[in-house]
């Protein structure tokens, strides 16, 4: 299971499926284009991140009989939305802690 | 290209390849497409990663099996694929073992010639002892990582939870 902090290309995933449900090419191109272009997962990155997600019940398959079989679609599971609030609070925290710091270290 | 990353997908576990290996390919497809207009650096940059991500990826999944952090999605259609068969890793494994021992007689074969002529001393025979020694210490961390891995390959390590699964039911 992932533990927080999150991995760069499992947090853009997770971020790109919360939005709604994608199948591997979407996630990859939505990763692309939510790090303006600095973040380009390879296929391999992005199943390895899928697979494990999909084993800690992080995300899940949508409707799997009706899509083909090469353009499955994933969606968050709860479990994996409240994860991400979770991560995202504590990067919230850092970002907070961070700019105190540095506006002190200014000061 | 799309023959190479077919290949590559070969070095991922049986189990990854069966569940994924069809929307990777399908994705790669796009991706390919994508690049195709595009300069020769950034072709090549995206095959590179892309080569980079397989192996790195199948890497990832193999030390899984090894260190006990995979278990396939239980996508219902795949359950219990492919866990019952004798893997072709321990028959390579089997065979590298008994080379092994075939080597290891015929040194020690020619040692009982070398010494039943009477001279002899116990340094010229050291090279030869910590040879057999590691060879024959090499073949038995092989039979035991092969014995863990086809357990592991059979599922036998489940069977312990088993009755658990079947009681919750």
């Amino acid at each position: 299971m992932e533990s927080l902090p999150l991995t760069e290309p499992v947090l853009l995933v997770l971020l790109s499926l919360a939005e709604q449900p994608r199948h591997g090419y979407a996630i990859l191109k939505d990763v692309e284009r939510m790090s303006g272009g600095r973040t380009k997962l390879s296929t391999g990155t992005l199943y390895g991140a899928l697979r494990r997600l999909l084993h800690a019940g992080w995300i899940e398959p949508v409707d799997e009989d009706q899509s083909p079989r090469d353009r499955r679609p994933y969606r968050l599971s709860p479990r994996g939305r409240k994860n991400l609030r979770l991560e995202v609070e504590r990067m919230k925290q850092l970002t907070r802690l961070a700019g105190l710091r540095i506006t002190r270290g200014e000061a | 290209m799309l023959s190479f990353y077919q290949c590559l997908l070969y070095l991922y576990p049986a189990t990854y390849r069966h569940e994924f290996a069809e929307e990777m390919l399908s994705v790669f497809r796009d991706a390919r497409r994508d690049v195709s207009s595009e300069a020769r650096a950034r072709r090549i940059g995206f095959y590179a990663r892309e080569t980079w991500g397989m192996f790195s990826g199948a890497l990832r999944e193999r030390v899984a099996i090894f260190t006990g952090g995979y278990r396939p999605i239980s996508f219902a259609r795949f359950d219990m694929r492919l866990e019952f068969r004798f893997p072709r890793a321990t028959v390579v494994l089997m065979s590298i073992i008994f080379a092994g021992v075939i080597l290891a007689m015929r040194d020690a074969d020619r040692i009982q010639v070398k010494y039943g002529g009477g001279d002899w001393s116990i340094w010229p025979s050291l090279p030869w002892f910590l040879g057999i020694a590691f060879l024959l210490t090499c073949a038995l961390a092989v039979a035991v990582v092969a014995v863990l891995f086809a357990l592991r390959r059979t599922g036998a390590h489940r069977l312990e939870s088993l009755e658990t699964s079947a009681g919750r039911d």
